[in-house]
């Protein structure tokens, strides 16, 4: 595979767990790629089916949900 | 998010291309853990044409976005916990398998409205494009009929041709 091929993700996560969670990574300088755009919801059930299609759609890589 | 699963896979996108996981909010490491392991793993299948998949992509919106799913997926605690009108409940593998039934075959004529967009179309020529058996195509396609959406619009020598109309 491409070595210089950077996957871009789009990520949703919750505002109280997982956006709190990458927020406290980001703090305690915890090294993790730098592959993700976030979009913060305010529950993760948030995140309709259609959102994630429209994600791959618009020339994401891979969608992440967290919760 | 198990339907969005199955339907990646029916569709050859693959549900690798999507996760879902749990992290509490004092869990940092465990979020810098996710995502190094899940661009790792998208690293790995490699860049995703949007262009490619566009027929299924499309088909898989109109799939999620059909009142029968949609419907469906709403009732998903009354059908399997609580009873329906006639006190008649589910088990919940008897569910599951209705609802991915449901899925595949709404799929199957979100695609065939798709293809069916570009102009008349012949049942020979929908299985090709859409990769289905003919036998599945026509079977939807009379669904599809019965629901106005589709009908006969002329034959081209002595093959049928169809139409969509407008939804």
């Amino acid at each position: 595979m491409n070595k210089q091929f950077k996957p871009k993700i789009l990520s949703f996560l919750c505002n109280w767990c997982a956006y709190a969670a990458a927020d406290s990574a980001g703090v305690s300088r915890l090294q993790y790629p730098p592959a993700t755009r976030v979009i913060r919801t305010m529950c993760s059930a948030r995140v309709d089916p259609v959102y994630i299609v429209k994600g791959l759609e618009s020339g994401f890589d891979s969608v992440f949900v967290g919760g | 998010m198990e339907i969005v699963e199955h339907l990646l896979d029916i569709s050859g996108i693959g549900r690798n291309r999507m996760q879902l996981r749990w992290v509490s909010s004092a869990e940092g490491q465990l979020f810098a853990d996710y995502i190094t392991q899940f661009s790792e793993q998208t690293k790995e299948l490699g860049p995703f044409d949007p262009e490619q998949f566009k027929l299924p992509l499309t088909a898989i919106e109109q799939t999620l976005s059909s009142p029968r799913i949609r419907w469906l997926i709403g009732m998903t605690r009354e059908l399997t916990e609580i009873e329906n009108v006639y006190h008649e409940k589910l088990e919940e593998k008897d569910y599951k398998r209705l609802l991915k039934q449901a899925t595949e075959e709404e799929y199957h004529k979100a695609m065939i409205v798709e293809v069916l967009r570009k102009g008349p179309h012949s049942v020979h020529e929908m299985a090709k494009k859409i990769g289905l058996p003919i036998y599945t195509v026509s079977l939807r396609l009379n669904e599809l009929e019965k629901h106005g959406q589709a009908e006969l619009t002329g034959y081209d020598g002595s093959t049928p041709k169809f139409i969509g109309l407008a939804t």
